[in-house]
């Protein structure tokens, strides 16, 4: 799973929040599946050389939030019954949304003509 | 709690009437990796010498182990590793000669642990010193401070000239020391990609002063710059960090909106290091 997540230091989120945010897609996306398990922090830590502590704080969030599950003496799992599936795909979109629309007023575009552009590079990516 | 292994209180120290540190507080506990920033002359190394009893302070006091700094006991000495701007003497020794003797002076130093990292940074213990490019000085004079896992590593700009590679390898064994032999780290860079990976705490020091000491993560979640028009703009709630006509770097934000503010941005700590030397 570690060749799906990418580590940036330079970004404006902190490095425990990109992990955090990725491994979320990757559960949401399906390419983590339920029992899953992730690599130890340490092994996580070293692959992206990083602060063993950022790893931990993101894993230790997942784990608060319910998305990952962590049993005395055993890997930390993607956890089971992850509850609403579609209201989190969506959710992870508004970031780049937000973004998206803050440009598009800064270049003084209209609404209609972006929910256009949207539809035409859609059909240009299938 | 648990002693520091590092501790500043109220440190102020000039040079021919400049001040270079005014009044610094700093605490380093076991498991910290703190990453110094600070503009050239900033007063950096001046601060990293005075934790080594290589200079006193004027006013204030430095505590390594519990103990004053100038006065430290060849036991604590043993336990502090150092790497220098500038990088060591032993010219005219080969590798091997230079770590025999200086292996000497350290007790608890890890012959097994020494050679590892020989054969990974492909130094050849039958090289003469004289012949070493600076990037390799720099991997021997880590080696040499860190292979007998003291308990207060100090590092002034140790991997400017190291390779990316040999960057990323030099960090794991940061967090092996901080984490499994639970030393702290005190170490200084430019290299603001490198300390987001590495540090657990920042420490930013402007014109002699600690601007801030806290861990990364908080740094990162709660600095902003915020863009306004009128400067009347009340952040009376925040730690401004710097001021400007039409912006302000403030500390300790809590995800409210802002009355009369344009954009509220987060930034990286190359974006947050330029903007405090705006």
């Amino acid at each position: 799973m570690l060749e799906f997540i990418n580590v940036n230091p330079n970004s404006g989120d902190p490095i425990y929040k990109q992990l955090h945010e990725q491994i979320v897609r990757l559960i949401v996306g399906g390419q983590l599946a339920t029992g899953d398990e992730l690599p130890s922090v340490r092994k996580i830590a070293d692959h992206f050389a990083v602060n063993p502590m950022t790893v931990s704080r993101a894993i230790g969030q997942l784990v608060d939030q319910g998305w990952l599950e962590r049993r005395r003496g055993q890997a930390t799992r993607v956890a089971q019954n992850i509850a609403q599936q579609s209201d989190q795909q969506e959710a992870l979109l508004y970031k780049a949304i937000d973004q998206l629309i803050q440009q598009t007023k800064q270049l003084d575009v209209p609404q209609t003509t972006l929910v256009e552009l949207i539809k035409k590079r859609w059909e240009l990516e299938q | 709690m648990t002693q520091p292994l590092l501790c500043y209180q109220n440190v102020c120290k000039s040079y021919q009437q400049r001040q270079i540190l005014n009044d610094v507080n700093l605490e380093i506990e076991p498991g910290m990796v703190v990453g110094l920033l600070g503009k050239n002359g900033a007063g950096k190394t001046t601060l990293l010498r005075s934790a080594l009893g290589l200079l006193t302070p004027e006013q204030g006091n430095v505590y390594v182990f519990g103990e004053k700094s100038d006065q430290l006991s060849a036991q604590s000495k043993a336990r502090i590793g150092y790497v220098a701007q500038q990088t060591f003497g032993y010219e005219g020794f080969k590798i091997a000669d230079a770590l025999a003797l200086h292996r000497s002076f350290y007790p608890d130093w890890d012959c097994e642990l020494e050679n590892k990292w020989l054969k990974r940074f492909d130094l050849d213990p039958s090289a003469a010193i004289n012949n070493l490019s600076i990037g390799q000085r720099q991997t021997l004079a880590l080696i040499m401070a860190m292979a007998y896992r003291p308990q207060l590593l100090i590092l002034d700009e140790p991997v400017a000239s190291l390779d990316p590679i040999a960057r990323r390898e030099f960090m794991g064994d940061l967090f092996d020391l901080a984490l499994d032999s639970d030393s702290g780290i005190l170490f200084s860079s430019h290299i603001t990609s490198d300390i987001e990976r590495v540090a657990s705490h920042i420490a930013l020091i402007k014109d002699g002063e600690l601007l801030i000491m806290d861990e990364l993560d908080l740094i990162r979640d709660t600095v902003r710059k915020i863009s306004f028009s009128d400067s009347g703009i009340d952040l009376s709630a925040y730690n401004v960090l710097n001021l400007q006509k039409n912006s302000a770097i403030i500390y300790g934000y809590t995800g409210d909106t802002i009355p009369g503010a344009i954009a509220t941005n987060t930034l990286s700590l190359e974006q947050l290091f330029v903007e405090l030397h705006g």
